[in-house]
């Protein structure tokens, strides 16, 4: 409790450093605050200071209790309304109505946002229950729906210029107010849904027990689990409508409110919004004293991701593994083909077919068709690089994966989850703003070591716990957080750099020259040799640290070998497709499922689809919405993402 | 060579005498949009540009509609851009991290006119007669600059009652404001029309961004200048809002509200701002 207190009293200390330095106490007005009767620094203090504190406490409030509700449904210490797509499913819908229906916003934004929220969180929680809710399971495509919200709306602000100022406020999670509706709007939404809350303790405390406990007791599953999520929902949705994205409260809230000394359920959920009030305000007052001591203002919702990371990453070896024994029993058993050779030849035949096809043909202003011979001369090189460079990169990014989940052991595993993206998107960042003017060179060193440098702190973590499933995915996310909550704030900032970040952002294959494209075709290639060579290893070690010591690995240099060229390859590849992608994710995923289990055939089946899925991405990504290319990134995201499903769900039917 | 690019133009839609291309000046295509605006003022509109549907909504003249729409400006459709077969690609700062590439179709002429921290009007007028060397029609760039300096002058002159400094800002949500410092085009025309800017602070980007709505209060002897319209979910608390509607310049009805014009265009956009800043002023006074 007393670091509790201690945050408590430092939070409350932040503030009134802040609204004292705006207005000294003996000028502080008494009530009741008639606008027009005060002054306009009084103003600034009761309509503008005073408000923001309190919608501090209740937007924490509110992410905390969300977070709590939905790690107790889920019996998941992994949900939270950013790890179940639910925040990011309401910014982009506020995104989209900002753009498409700004009317649909002029009477609040609350149900814009929910709908949103509940458009994105409930196909996720379908996804989950078809594999009785597995905590992995269920992240993995929360944040896959999230990520994927996150891309969409990130293309619909640069498809309009990052000048549109709203777009990058629902970024940023600001909590400047100027009057009262905001808390008051919060305050009268998290009352009644604390009431709800405690209500609904008992019954999910008994759900705790197992869903058959629960049964044999009388309790009527559905109706408690949907209520109680939609509650969940419903605040982190108005959250989103009030002031914003503010990511990675909802996580960190019942992480505290346990390493508080929650034991019951019913302690959780009434901590938890205690923690986040305590989280944000405390955010909030960083930054408030920032300003006030003449710093400059930043987004508060961009600085809980970036609290938030790091202390998840403390809190992590701290917690017992959270996950219930058998809940990931979905994840074993695979079919195992009698032809890898023949499939793989298959895969390398697409490969060349699909390249040649979209190298011919494609779509330009006068509409479908093949490029005539006349024409081959210009556009065949343009498109030669364009097609050279995605299926480079989609072959690095899934022999990444590939690399990571047998390293891991764990089959959710890839560049995006473990936060080697995230790493690499803020190797790129600093590069920019680190070198003056950096060349292609200098960018793909930068975001390679970033990658590494994300991954090798992940292992470090994780290694001491042989990389359990759980906690590798919890450090890796609280990574991601990280460094998107980084590059969150780099766009508010409109330093003139974050303009070059933006274009990166929007991933598109333009940026590749020549030169540029055949030093990642190389790269490629060098990597699949080196994979096909180091198949034997990644054969042993997923049968764990002993076998691998008896059968003589060198464990250390192999694993830090391993991860150092995995991340250098996510960090080269994400240079052109920006930090989301899911190839990586996917790949490995899709060549498990052609039954290519034999490690070398697996690596070069992964590498393979890899790249055709990335070839099919870049064509999509040229002709969609032609002459505005989308991002490479996003497409593939959109390509991958409905196979990838179609494999969690099928999995469960075997 | 003739007979590529006459097929590549054909291949693009483009007519020979059609209006995109000057009697005798070479075909270009615009990255950025100030230098789109001014090789239009200088009377030889780029036969393709980037963004053009977001150009048509804020430009000062209306690019022709045979215009050819090149994709994003920060990553431009390449493969449209060698379809309109141009001689001469203009872009500028904002877009060198892709000038390797522009400059693998055609030659490319790049300048920095929005530069942090300096004002960029004197950039966009010197910018004139560089870009009509270039076209091959230097003798474009006088009337057109001599034009612009009259009505500079003329709408500086029925500027002269207004006494207080302005602030010129852009409403994002009922709690942020965007505000355009001396680096910014209007911050230039302002300078140019011999008012004063009441930010006087630096500026990270043409304009501050984000900006509290609160930071408004610092001002209270200036006039508001509203570049854009107001979002739709700001106006109603923007009505009721008990700071905005207890800030000074708000009391005294010190508040012009100017149509959307593009922030980052070229001499043609600052004329228009001038124009329209005039027109506000003194259908308020």
């Amino acid at each position: 409790m007393k670091p509790a207190l201690a945050a408590a009293a430092l939070a409350v200390g932040l503030w009134a450093f802040a609204a004292l330095s705006l207005l000294s106490l003996a000028d502080w007005p008494g009530l009741p605050w008639r606008a027009e009767s005060l002054g306009i620094d009084q103003i600034l203090l009761t309509h503008g200071l005073m408000p923001r504190g309190a919608v501090a406490l209740l937007a924490g409030a509110c992410l905390g209790l969300a977070g709590a509700l939905m790690q107790a449904v889920l019996r998941n210490p992994l949900a939270d309304p950013s790890t179940l797509g639910t925040a990011a499913g309401a910014q982009l819908a506020l995104v989209a109505a900002t753009i498409f229906a700004p009317a649909a916003l002029a009477n609040g934004a609350l149900p814009v946002a929910l709908a949103g929220a509940l458009a994105v969180t409930l196909p996720v929680l379908a996804i989950g229950a078809r594999r009785g809710f597995a905590p992995v399971t269920v992240t993995i495509a929360g944040m896959l729906a999230g990520m994927l919200c996150a891309a969409v709306a990130t293309a619909l602000t640069l498809a309009q210029g990052h000048y549109l100022l709203s777009l990058v406020i629902w970024n940023g999670g600001a909590l400047s107010q100027q009057d009262w509706s905001g808390a008051r709007n919060l305050a009268l939404a998290l009352l009644p849904a604390l009431a709800l809350a405690a209500l609904l303790a008992r019954p999910l405390m008994v759900l705790s027990l197992g869903a058959e406990a629960a049964r044999g007791l009388g309790l009527s599953l559905a109706p408690l689990r949907a209520g109680a999520i939609l509650l969940a929902v419903a605040l982190s949705a108005l959250v989103s409508a009030e002031v914003g994205l503010v990511g990675f409260v909802g996580l960190a809230a019942p992480a505290i409110a346990r390493a508080m000394g929650a034991r019951s359920l019913k302690a959780r959920l009434l901590l938890s919004p205690l923690a986040g009030a305590l989280v944000l305000s405390l955010a909030d007052g960083v930054l408030l004293t920032l300003k006030a001591l003449g710093g400059p203002s930043l987004s508060t919702g961009a600085m809980t991701g970036l609290i938030g990371g790091p202390l998840l990453l403390w809190l992590l070896p701290r917690m017992a593994a959270q996950v219930p024994p058998g809940a990931e029993a979905g994840d074993g058993r695979s079919y195992r083909t009698a032809h890898p050779r023949r499939v793989l030849a298959l895969l390398l035949s697409g490969v060349v077919a699909l390249s040649l096809l979209t190298l011919f043909g494609g779509r330009g202003p006068e509409g479908w068709g093949v490029i005539p011979a006349a024409l081959q001369g210009t556009f065949l090189p343009l498109r030669a690089t364009t097609i050279t460079a995605a299926l480079a990169a989609g072959a690095l990014l899934a022999g990444s994966g590939a690399v990571l989940q047998r390293l891991t052991a764990n089959p959710m595993a890839a560049p995006e989850v473990l936060g080697v993206t995230g790493g690499a998107a803020l190797g790129y960042a600093a590069t920019v703003f680190l070198i003056p003017a950096p060349g292609p060179l200098a960018l793909a060193l930068g975001s390679g070591l970033g990658g590494a440098l994300a991954l090798t702190a992940l292992t470090a973590l994780a290694l001491r716990a042989d990389l359990a499933p759980a906690r590798l995915l919890l450090a890796g996310l609280a990574i991601g957080a990280f460094a998107s909550s980084v590059l969150a704030a780099i766009m508010a900032s409109s330093d003139p750099r974050a303009w070059v970040v933006l274009g990166w952002l929007a991933g598109s294959t333009a940026q590749v020259t020549p030169t540029g494209a055949a030093m990642l075709a190389a790269f490629a290639l060098i990597f699949l040799v080196a994979l096909i060579a180091a198949a034997r290893w990644l054969e042993i070690l997923p049968l764990g640290a002993p076998v691998s010591r008896a059968l003589g690995l060198p464990l250390t240099p192999l694993r830090l070998t391993l991860i150092l060229s995995a991340g250098l390859a996510t960090g080269a590849a994400s240079l052109l497709v920006g930090p989301v992608s899911f190839i990586g994710l996917m790949a490995p995923q899709l060549a498990r499922g052609l039954g290519l289990v034999r490690a070398a055939s697996f690596v070069t089946g992964s590498w393979l689809i890899g790249a055709l899925l990335m070839c099919i991405a870049a064509f999509g990504a040229r002709t969609a919405t032609f002459p505005y290319d989308l991002p490479l990134g996003l497409v593939a995201t959109l390509v991958g993402a409905p196979w990838l499903f179609l494999t969690l769900l099928r999995s469960t039917a075997a | 060579m003739v007979t590529r690019r006459a097929l590549l133009a054909a291949m693009a839609g483009v007519v020979a005498a059609g209006p995109a291309r000057g009697a005798t000046g070479p075909r270009i295509a615009a990255i950025d949009w100030a230098m789109a605006e001014s090789a239009m003022a200088l009377g030889h509109p780029p036969l393709a540009v980037a963004e053009l549907k977001g150009l048509r909504r804020v430009a000062a003249s209306l690019p022709a509609e045979t215009t050819i729409d090149l994709g994003l400006r920060g990553a431009p459709n390449l493969e449209a851009l060698s379809l309109s077969a141009p001689d001469l690609i203009l872009s500028s700062s904002y877009y060198s991290f892709i000038q390797p590439q522009l400059e693998r179709i055609a030659p490319v002429l790049s300048q920095a006119l929005y530069v942090p921290g300096e004002d960029p009007l004197p950039k966009l007028v010197a910018l004139l007669p560089v870009l009509a060397q270039a076209l091959g029609d230097p003798g474009a760039a006088a009337p057109v600059l001599a034009e612009a300096e009259a009505s500079f002058d003329g709408l500086a002159g029925r500027l002269a009652g207004q006494e207080r400094p302005f602030l010129l800002l852009e409403v994002g949500d009922a709690r942020h404001v965007r505000i355009f410092g001396g680096d910014s085009l209007f911050g230039g025309t302002l300078h140019r029309l011999g008012r004063a800017n009441a930010w006087t602070d630096g500026t990270q980007f043409a304009f501050h961004a984000p900006v509290p709505m609160e930071r408004l209060a610092d001002f209270p002897e200036a006039a508001l200048v509203i570049a854009g319209e107001v979002p739709v979910q700001a106006r109603r608390s923007l009505e009721r809002g008990a700071l905005w509607n207890r800030l000074a310049p708000v009391v005294r009805g010190d508040v012009l509200q100017l149509p959307e014009i593009n922030a980052f265009g070229g001499l043609p956009s600052a004329l228009r701002f001038a124009r329209e800043l005039v027109l506000a002023a003194e259908g308020r006074g």
